[in-house]
């Protein structure tokens, strides 16, 4: 029966995905946004429910959809695997869908004919639905380039400005050099298999020599690299954030970024048990991109690029400890490359929903003020205190703060990490450690980031010369406030996350998360046989069995148990910490207000030394706040400041000191303009041949029969 | 070290018959030079107005004569301006104007001679005469937010009793900033700061963010219009105001007021007056360097250090009261000599106070040398180098520690100070260092010119009669411990004052300021300031 | 660093015993001059004409001081042929005329006020006294007077100066900012009456005139103990006694 409803609701929301195309192309702009609401809202339901019902039962779908002949089988396969990542597009595509209702009469109706936009939303929803639903090569290639191109034409449609027009280029180029790559891992893959179903390819793999191992990773790694955002393939990935239109941008980081770690997942994870190397290099490129990504967006003030810039830090979070994960599963410990694969999925969770978030507050903000340029913002708390208040939760989110959810992935992150201590090698323990401490690098650098990001933007005073504009309808917050409590229940209830997200572990890892991780409750009498008594003693007299009555599952603990001297590892419970915080403030909040003695309050002007205002001017911007970072940093960012001094009265009177920053960002200054030097040079030798002279054509000619005459010689 | 000649300027001193041998030549009849009897050496009266400028360069860069600042007068029928320079080797040369009193604008001079900006501004505000070619004129003095333009408050008809309430302030008055970078704000400091025991500046620290780009200074805060309240007084008054102005350096102006009234009235003090004029005069040197050293101690935090130079401090206010009867010297001088004698009971216990306050600034100074946190601090921190402090004529210990080495001591000796032994310290760095380091070497010059003056002292009195009947002007000059004061007195025949007129070093060297601070860390801006020891208060009047 | 140390060790301690004892180092103050009995009415007179500012005024054989006005320029003292009497000492903090008492600070305050100091224009004399209450020979801190960067924490706004026009709103921006429970003391002649500035288009003349005084410390400069006494009347500590040397004018 749950099969059924899989496969129904599959169908229905590929059905609705065409409605919403062909009806966004028909329909006239006025009711685009509701089209784009009813119909995006639909399809998004249907892929909730259809990866819901695999994920509870625990039972793929798998449905053949036509052959073709010699390649082989279409089919479709929804696992577990796959079904995380659809839910986790369900939920983005659901807020997305409601959010963009009320802008789309509003704020496209000058310059972008809204509709076209919707047939591109949807035709991307159906893409991406058969990208994770994809069982055979073909089928996930050709969803694949589909994605791309819409992609491409979302952000190139009505280009705004000339750059914007090139990031679309730049990502395009980089979408089809990431393609080619992961067409020719496939095809080394598939040199040896029947066809290119994804059994027969996983079958295949395990006669590949390590050579072939190494191509297969490096090349499906840095192709599925360029969607996920990771150094050194993603120069595009700020420049076309910045670029795309405010209300879809969440799309692109919140589901076309995972379908790149799904990729990743997928070749060298599920088909491909990759060599012990093959993970170290995960996890040093996921920390590099980690610190790197939150480097420059500590130090941007476009509020789009700066969230950019953090979809890359989160990305190269999430590789790392996907990097983790294939380390412990070549080197023989499945319990903790369970624990990383488990913290690597609920991160790529937790990002789609508060990234979507971000973004849509940023829409919000852009849509009010007219600027993103936080240097120019500034009180808006004021002006908007629902959206500030679901900024904060979203900041807090993304910064690690419990009780939210970004607090548990990244933690289970570093845990995953600490776990080295089971590996043999001290070399490779010194990776771990170097890695860890660039993530915790990382993630000090994102609390900088996003406290600045909320006081500059929010608190304080304004700064520009913006005037507010917007006059939305409450219908618009119901997305945000959705996303935000879904955020505080990831961040609360992890102990029923993770049984979830073990029907896709467990598979991969050959070890499940739940039972290493979440033990049941500690009663006195427990069943629990693996647990000495005095242990659950201890934890009883703390009472961690709370809820056993009430809540289903199995505990609110999150525990790993280690030998016998050392029983406990790691132990947390962010739901039983959220209860005694709650009930702490709770009583805080009654004692202060209740029992205390109300004293009067005087409310006097702001002190600002006895001048007679304090002038916006006078206030930290921005800039100001992060410019330590960019100066502990020099290295990295290499600016270039050029002074522009312009005096009246000879030397000594200075009316102005105009000072301009100019900065290559650290992937474009080591690899995008290397790469298109040499291309260029290439080319230019190239070109240099082709001057059109008959005779040294025909020597070409020559030389090359030559070669080849050479090369096949008697073999 | 030790010597007195610059070495900024390499060329040979200019000796008076020269300079009016080459300005003859120069600039023939549209300059006059003639001798004067007001404390000038040379006074040269430009005819055309047009050749202001040209005169000021020729004096300040081809003769290169300090510049000591800008007089403006008002009378009945005619502005009288006088611009003032510094032969060192002779004296004072007086550059007049005279010019109708309808004119309303004259050619600036701060192109050339950058030192005069600030003279010229406070022109404007104070007189409303336009400075044509100077770039920022208005809200110096009489700030913008408090009063509106065209008061004029030192013209004659404007009427100092009466509170001045019919004001127009201008409610859309902003901060002028400087930096123009994207990002960049304005940290503001002040009026009340540093607990209110700073003096009330405003600074915007113009900054990106880690390093603070510029420092904008906004002075006036403490404005009370000494000048304009002493128009009107007769001289016993306006010494009080003379005197009290600025009482960290109070002995120092007021003699400065006395030797221009003597100077009105021809007067020579006895003397005994004169050597306990020049004691007095660097005891109170000595006292404002400990307190400087201790300011500087200070605001790098070396507590122990500044503790020590404080009571080094504390003890000289203590031993003035005792030799003296008043801790900062008030009362002492009148136009004649002083108003009382010292015993030599005092002398001894002077000759005490003073040996140990040595003593101790020894012992600092030398271990100073060794702290090396300490010297972090201020070492390349806040420079002026020397062609700077020449461009903005920089004096007193700012000016010496950049090399330029002009000592009204030496430059044109006053109250017998040809008499004493004494070197001028300089140094040629222009830091935070080098300025301390100038503060001690002058503090111990001062102790041996306190014991040269007191074992000079004969029997005798210590003061004469000076009052006279006829009208007059001239020029009082004196070495303060912060550099070159000036004061101009001018009287009428009843002894009452007509111009009051009070060009003070802290005032000059605020210029050396804006050079000294910029790009630096935020964390050194209070060092700066204290290596620089301006007073607010001495620049304000 | 360790040289530090231990030169400070060596010094010992440097505080003034007061003020359970009395300071009686030479120079800690320069005195002031008192009501005086001459011998005809005629010498009275004479010394009376002789003060700049109006601070002595003669009655009959008696020539009666205003210590709020008197800028101790010590004329009536070297300058004229019979001197005012003199008394040194340093305990000369009391009301403004007209007020009957002083409402103290709530018993907390008593060893811990907090002091915000603003310069309204001063000549540089009475701040400097005023910041010598931080070095050793004082220290303040051992009785509990602390100097605040900011009004919001502070108890007691001590002004210094006759209120430059300019400063005017400072000023009062910074009384506004004070919280709670505050007290006003004028330090130095210039604070209580205008001093040698007077009242003019650029002074006020006073704090008074601006801001309602509660204590007043007469002086010129009032040496570092008398700034200190009347920190101590401030947090309630001492008492402002009327002194009967010396006569305040009427309000």
């Amino acid at each position: 029966m749950m099969a059924s409803i899989t496969a129904a609701s599959l169908v229905l929301f590929f059905v609705s995905c065409a409605c919403g195309v062909l009806l966004s192309a028909l329909v006239d702009r006025k009711h685009s946004g509701d089209v784009v609401a009813i119909a995006g809202t639909l399809s998004s339901l249907f892929m909730m429910l259809a990866s819901a019902a695999v994920l509870v039962t625990g039972r793929s779908f798998e449905a053949t959809l036509w052959v073709l002949q010699g390649f082989g089988p279409f089919t479709l396969r929804l696992d577990a695997l796959s079904s995380v990542f659809l839910f986790a597009a369900g939920m983005v595509y659901f807020s997305i869908s409601l959010f963009v209702r009320d802008f789309i009469g509003d704020q496209f109706e000058a310059t972008h004919p809204a509709h076209r936009y919707g047939v591109m939303y949807f035709g991307l929803m159906a893409s991406v639905g058969l990208i994770l639903a994809a069982n055979d090569a073909l089928l996930f290639l050709i969803s694949w380039e589909c994605m791309s191109i819409l992609c491409f034409l979302l952000i190139n449609y009505e280009p705004q400005q000339q750059t914007d027009r090139s990031a679309g280029y730049i990502m395009l180029a980089m979408s089809e050099a990431g393609f080619l790559a992961i067409v020719i891992a496939f095809l080394i893959l598939g040199k040896a298999a029947p066809d290119f179903s994804f059994r027969a390819l996983g079958l295949a793999s395990g006669g590949l020599s390590n050579r072939g191992l190494w191509s297969v990773f490096l090349l499906g790694f840095l192709g599925f690299g360029v969607k996920a955002g990771l150094v050194p393939v993603n120069f595009w990935l700020p420049r076309s954030y910045t670029a795309a239109p405010s209300l879809f941008i969440p799309v692109f980081a919140g589901v076309t970024l995972n379908l790149g770690f799904y990729g990743i997942l997928r070749l060298n994870g599920d088909l491909v048990h990759s060599a012990y190397g093959t993970g170290v290099f995960a996890l040093i490129v996921g920390s590099l991109t980690a610190l790197v990504g939150i480097l420059y967006a500590t130090t941007e003030s476009d509020m789009k690029t700066m969230l950019a810039y953090s979809s890359v830090e989160n990305a190269g979070i999430v590789v790392a400890g996907l990097g983790a994960f294939l380390i412990y599963r070549a080197s023989g410990h499945p319990v903790a490359s369970a624990i990383a694969l488990t913290a690597a999925l609920y991160h790529i969770f937790n990002h789609s929903i508060y990234k979507t978030l971000l973004f849509q507050g940023t829409a919000y903000v852009e849509a009010e003020t007219g600027t993103r340029d936080m240097d120019q913002l500034g009180g808006l708390s004021r002006l908007l205190p629902g959206l500030s208040v679901i900024f904060l939760v979203a900041s807090l989110a993304i910064s690690a703060v419990p009780p939210f959810n970004g607090f548990v992935s990244e933690w289970m992150t570093l845990q995953a990490l600490l776990r080295c201590a089971v590996l043999s090698s001290a070399s490779i323990k010194i990776v771990f450690a170097l890695c860890g401490a660039a993530l915790a690098l990382t993630a000090a650098l994102a609390v900088t980031c996003f406290v600045k990001t909320y006081a500059m933007s929010f608190l304080g005073v304004r700064r520009g010369a913006w005037k507010p504009q917007l006059h939305t309808q409450a219908g618009t917050r119901f997305p945000l406030v959705f996303l935000a409590v879904v955020c505080l229940l990831l961040g609360i209830l992890p102990a029923y996350v993770i049984p979830i997200l073990n029907r896709a572990v467990e598979p991969l890892a050959e070890a499940s998360a739940t039972s290493s991780l979440v033990p049941p409750f500690f009663t006195a009498n427990s069943s629990n046989q693996e647990l000495p008594p005095a242990f659950l003693q201890d934890f009883h007299n703390l009472g961690a069995q709370s809820g056993r009555k009430v809540l289903p599952g199995r505990g609110l603990v999150i525990l790993l148990r280690g030998s016998a001297e050392n029983p406990v590892v790691f132990a947390m419970s962010p739901s039983y910490s959220f209860a005694a915080l709650a009930i702490m403030l709770f009583i805080a909040w009654f004692v202060v207000t209740r029992l205390t003695r109300q004293r009067a309050t005087a409310r006097r002007e702001l002190w600002a030394g006895g001048i007679p205002r304090l002038f916006p001017e006078m206030t930290y911007t921005a800039t100001g706040f992060s410019n330590p970072v960019r100066v502990v940093f020099q290295a990295v960012f290499r600016p270039n400041i050029t002074e522009d001094t312009r005096q009246t009265v000879a030397v000594h009177f200075r009316t102005a000191i105009r000072r301009r920053r100019d900065e290559t960002p650290v992937v474009d200054r080591l690899f995008l303009r290397p790469i298109g030097q040499a291309m260029g040079g290439v080319a230019r030798f190239l070109a240099g041949m082709h001057h059109g002279r008959l005779n040294a054509y025909v020597a070409y000619v020559l030389g090359f029969l030559l070669i080849i005459l050479f090369l096949f010689r008697a073999a | 070290m030790v010597t007195s000649s610059s070495p900024i300027e390499k060329r040979a001193r200019v000796e008076l018959k020269d300079l009016i041998a080459a300005a003859g030549e120069r600039f023939g009849t549209a300059l006059s030079t003639s001798k004067s009897d007001k404390g000038y050496v040379l006074s040269l009266s430009v005819n055309q107005p047009g050749y202001l400028q040209s005169v000021c360069r020729f004096l300040f860069w081809d003769m290169g004569c300090p510049f000591g600042g800008i007089i403006a007068e008002e009378h009945p029928r005619h502005w009288h301006l006088y611009y003032v320079f510094l032969l060192p080797s002779a004296g004072w040369v007086e550059v007049t104007l005279q010019l109708p009193i309808e004119t309303a604008t004259i050619p600036s001079i701060s192109s050339e001679v950058h030192a005069a900006d600030w003279h010229e501004r406070e022109v404007e505000d104070l007189f409303g005469l336009r400075f044509e070619g100077h770039p920022r004129l208005g809200d110096f003095i009489l700030h913008d937010q408090v009063w509106h333009e065209g008061i004029e408050p030192m013209r004659k008809k404007f009427d100092a009793d009466q509170p001045h309430l019919d004001r127009k302030p201008d409610v859309n008055w902003r901060p002028l900033l400087v930096v123009q970078d994207p990002g960049s704000f304005a940290m503001p400091v002040g009026p009340v700061y540093e607990g209110g025991l700073g003096e009330p500046l405003h600074f915007l620290l113009e900054t990106v963010g880690e390093d603070v780009i510029r420092a904008s200074p906004r002075l006036f805060y403490k404005y009370r219009a000494v000048e304009k309240i002493a128009e009107g007084k007769n001289i016993s008054d306006v010494l009080l105001l003379a005197e009290r102005f600025a009482a960290t350096s109070a002995f120092a102006h007021s003699l400065a007021y006395c030797r221009a009234v003597e100077k009105i009235y021809a007067v020579e003090v006895p003397v005994r007056a004169a050597h306990l004029r020049v004691a007095l005069c660097e005891l109170e040197r000595l006292r404002h360097h400990a307190g400087a050293i201790a300011a500087i101690c200070e605001s790098t935090a070396l507590a122990v250090s500044a503790a020590h130079a404080a009571i080094s401090e504390e003890e000289l206010l203590r031993a003035s009261c005792v030799f003296a009867g008043h801790r900062y010297l008030f009362g002492l001088n009148v136009p004649g000599g002083l108003m009382h004698d010292v015993e030599v009971n005092q002398c001894e216990g002077l000759f005490r106070a003073i040996d140990k306050a040595q003593a101790e600034l020894h012992v600092l100074e030398d271990r100073l040398r060794y702290s090396s946190s300490f010297l972090d601090r201020l070492e390349d921190v806040g420079v002026v180098d020397g062609k700077q402090a020449r461009d903005l004529n920089l004096v007193g210990p700012v000016g010496r520690a950049s090399g330029l080495c002009c000592d009204l001591r030496k430059a044109c000796p006053y109250s017998g100070y040809e008499r004493y032994r004494f070197d001028v310290p300089y140094e040629r760095e222009g830091d935070g260092y080098a300025r301390l380091r100038v503060l001690f070497a002058e503090a111990f010059q001062s102790v041996t010119l306190v014991h040269q003056a007191i074992d000079a002292l004969e029997p005798g009195p210590v003061c004469v009669p000076c009052e006279g009947t006829a009208p007059g002007a001239a020029l009082g000059w004196v070495e303060a411990p912060r550099g070159t004061t000036l004061h101009w007195v001018s009287v009428d025949d009843k002894g009452t004052i007509e111009r009051y007129r009070a060009i003070t070093p802290s005032f000059n060297n605020w210029l050396g300021f804006h050079v000294a601070a910029e790009n630096f860390a935020f964390q050194d801006f209070p060092i700066i300031l204290a290596t620089f020891g301006l007073s607010a208060t001495e620049c304000d009047r | 660093m360790s040289f530090w140390f231990g030169h400070g060790l060596r010094r010992g301690i440097q505080s003034t015993r007061y003020p359970p004892f009395a300071e009686s180092a030479p120079g800690v103050s320069p005195g002031r001059p008192i009501n005086t009995e001459f011998p005809s009415s005629g010498d009275a007179s004479e010394t009376a004409a002789i003060c700049p500012v109006g601070a002595i005024t003669a009655n009959g054989r008696m020539a009666f001081v205003d210590d709020g006005i008197c800028i101790q320029c010590q004329r009536c003292r070297f300058g004229v042929r019979s001197p005012m009497n003199w008394q040194s000492g340093y305990e000369w903090t009391e009301l403004p005329p007209g007020q009957a008492d002083y409402e103290t600070l709530p018993a907390a305050f008593a060893k811990s006020l907090h002091v915000m100091v603003v310069d309204a224009g001063d000549c540089g004399a009475c701040l400097h006294e005023v910041k010598q209450l931080n070095n050793p020979l004082y220290n303040m801190h051992r009785l509990g007077l602390f100097f605040t960067a900011t009004p919001r924490a502070a108890d007691l706004l001590l002004v210094v100066g006759p209120v430059s026009e300019n400063m005017r709103e400072p000023l009062l921006k910074t009384y506004e900012a004070m919280p709670g429970s505050k007290r006003i003391m004028a330090v130095g002649a210039c604070a209580i009456t205008g001093g040698v500035f007077g009242r003019s288009f650029m002074c006020a003349g006073g704090v008074g005139s601006i801001l309602p005084v509660d204590l007043e410390v007469p002086g010129s400069p009032p040496p570092p103990l008398a700034v200190l006494h009347g920190l101590l009347v401030a947090s309630g500590r001492k008492l402002a006694a009327k002194s009967e040397l010396v006569s305040r004018r009427s309000a």
